[in-house]
């Protein structure tokens, strides 16, 4: 048992037409165990970027913390908000500044930039960035969710559209992973605002 | 072999740990006290690694009281667990981790709310509406599943926890004889007797 | 009674003073002049050089330089001290980058540098540095010229003059300035400003120019996008403008 699927988990990020949508399962379990089903993997950085940590729980707990530290910190020095771009690779610093005794944690970044750009990538444990045009997954459920997202997903879709493409990738994934699942949440992120809404999965 | 219980109710947790202290298969002490006040309102049942347990339990027990004579104002149930995952996390990564799990147990001290926090050695912090450490949770997080609802009053609720001590009396090859049963409420900590 | 005050940088004075500040306020005075120009799409900044005799071989001497790809600076007051400030804030660029895989806003740069020059007027067996800083940098936000004193403090200037001649040289551009200038104007504006009270011939090796503006650049993925750079002018660049304006 790899300490990556301890806890189990499922996330992925899809780029659309002047959108971007990061979805995550919501299962906090103890290996085969399942403790809760509310429990937080996606974080907002600012209102155009979020963060999902897939992962070991305690990192997941300790790295959203940081990345607010960070994140205000960052505010307050620059007077501005962090781009998604330079969000990924303070993000990578982070996770590299501890190259031998890493977070046990593969983040995915979604958000737009300030011209609007979709921007989505993900990145191992050490911090090595993965740029995708399409779509990013991480966690427990990834080899389930290249299958469904590659299948589903399509170049420039509108945001409802988008949802629905995310929201099924989502759902197939983790119903064929044990260690992940018991509902969805997915925000996708457009100019004007964030669409968050939870799902229903298989609840059990 | 150890086992902690929380269940959340109307306006209080009811928690409880088992009395046994026990070393590979011998039961070195019956009517152990698994669990610290924290502050008025928080109680803290801490199972693991014998040594570290006591040690961290009364390390967080005195920082809490510190926060309290320091600022004249108790710290809440949800900063209190989040100080401790902290410890936790970062204890993880030391030269020598603390092996603990605890449940944090409370009322919220402005608005009564009761709170339950389930947290592992390895820093991982959830907030439950019941909980359990230990193999105890394997035959009883079901039971538990089964059985609670919102607003539980307390007899409600210590028919349930009965529940849970049943099945294990029942399925679990360990005895476990006597429970040590306390009720966190706004007036604070109380022991009951089963 | 004054000089009571004068040798530990952490005393003031009675009068609310730290000497030593004012001190290095005339070391810089005594500096030669640097002048620094805002234009609707660029910066400039410009000094003059000038070496103690003319057997010194000028085309190693370096004032104005460059700290990362999108930033210069110029100094006036002690070439020595001003190295350090450029060591550091090269550096200080460096770890940016290293952090955001981006170079540094100009303001931040700024802001890194004048807390060095503060440190250095509170801490002890220190004394202030002996120079001001004139720092050009074109960011997403677009050209921006910054003045950093021996205290710390900075500003934000549409054109500044700083050493020698700055009395002279800020009249002289308060009646040259206007908003709307574009670059090639301020670098004229800029040799005009200084030739004003300049001692000698002006030439390619007795002065120094840099230019912060856009300039198109092409990514690895063949993506064509401007971006902010700072350069240095070459010596027949330089020689070109002056033959302009003679």
């Amino acid at each position: 048992m790899s300490i990556m699927e301890y806890n189990g988990s499922a996330i992925m990020a899809m780029k659309g037409k002047n959108c971007v949508a990061i979805a995550a399962d919501r299962r906090f379990g103890v290996q085969l165990m399942t403790l809760s089903t509310d429990f937080q993997k996606i974080f907002p950085v600012t209102e155009k970027v979020y963060l999902g940590l897939p992962g070991l729980a305690t990192d997941v707990q300790t790295l959203a913390e940081r990345f607010r530290f960070k994140v205000n910190m960052y505010k307050l020095r620059e007077e501005r908000d962090i781009s998604p771009k330079t969000f990924a690779h303070m993000v990578s610093s982070t996770l590299y500044e501890r190259r031998f005794g890493p977070f046990f944690c593969e983040p995915v970044i979604a958000g737009l930039e300030k011209d609007g750009t979709p921007f989505i990538c993900s990145m191992d444990l050490l911090g090595c960035i993965n740029h995708a045009k399409d779509f990013v997954v991480s966690g427990t459920a990834s080899n389930q969710m290249y299958g469904t997202a590659e299948g589903l997903w399509e170049p420039e879709l509108e945001p409802e559209d988008l949802f629905e493409t995310i929201s099924q990738a989502m759902l197939s994934a983790v119903d064929r992973d044990a260690s992940s699942g018991w509902g969805v949440i997915v925000h996708v992120i457009t100019p004007e605002k964030v669409i968050t809404r939870t799902l229903k999965a298989r609840m059990d | 072999m150890e086992a902690l219980f929380g269940i959340v109710g109307k306006d209080f947790v009811v928690t409880a740990s088992d009395r046994t202290s026990a070393r590979s298969i011998v039961i070195m002490k019956h009517g152990e006290d698994k669990s610290r006040e924290l502050n008025k309102h928080t109680l803290m049942l801490y199972t693991g690694e014998a040594g570290d347990t006591v040690q961290f339990a009364e390390y967080i027990q005195r920082n809490i009281q510190l926060y309290g004579i320091r600022n004249g104002i108790p710290l809440s149930v949800h900063a209190t667990a989040n100080f401790t995952r902290r410890e936790l996390a970062e204890s993880l990564r030391s030269r020598n981790p603390y092996h603990v799990s605890v449940l944090i147990a409370g009322t919220d001290p402005k608005t009564g709310k009761p709170e339950l926090y389930w947290l592992d050695y390895l820093g991982a912090m959830v907030k439950m509406n019941f909980a359990a450490h230990g193999y105890a949770s394997y035959f009883c997080m079901s039971t538990m599943d089964r059985y609670w609802k919102e607003d539980l009053s307390v007899e409600e609720a210590i028919s349930l926890l009965k529940k849970c001590i049943a099945e294990l009396k029942t399925r679990f090859i360990a005895q476990l004889p006597e429970f040590m049963v306390k009720v966190v409420d706004k007036n604070g900590v109380r022991e009951i007797q089963l | 009674m004054a000089d009571r005050y004068s040798f530990s940088l952490t005393t003031f004075s009675p009068s609310g003073k730290l000497v030593q500040i004012e001190y290095a306020l005339n070391a810089v005075a005594q500096g030669v002049t640097s002048i620094g120009i805002k234009a609707t799409n660029g910066i400039v900044i410009a000094t003059e050089k000038k070496t103690p005799s003319f057997l010194v071989d000028d085309s190693t001497m370096e004032k104005v330089a460059v700290i990362s790809s999108n930033i210069g600076m110029v100094y006036s007051g002690m070439g020595p001290d001003a190295r350090v400030l450029v060591d550091k804030a090269r550096k200080s660029a460096q770890e940016y980058k290293r952090v955001y895989h981006e170079e540094p806003p100009t303001v931040m740069l700024v802001k890194e540098v004048a807390s060095v020059m503060q440190e250095f007027t509170q801490s002890g067996g220190v004394r202030p540095f002996g120079v001001s800083l004139l720092i050009a940098g074109f960011d997403e936000t677009g050209p921006a010229l910054y003045q950093v004193d021996p205290s710390g403090s900075y500003w934000a200037w549409k054109a500044s003059a700083i050493g020698k001649n700055m009395v002279n040289a800020k009249t002289f551009l308060e009646k040259r300035y206007n908003e709307s200038m574009e670059i090639e104007d301020a670098v004229h504006t800029a040799i005009l400003t200084l030739k004003e009270g300049f001692e000698g011939q002006m030439t390619e090796s007795t002065i120094e120019i840099g230019i912060a503006q856009l300039v198109e650049e092409v990514s690895f993925d063949g993506q064509t996008s401007k971006v902010g750079k700072f350069k240095k002018l070459s010596g027949s660049e330089i020689k070109d403008y002056l033959a302009n304006i003679a």
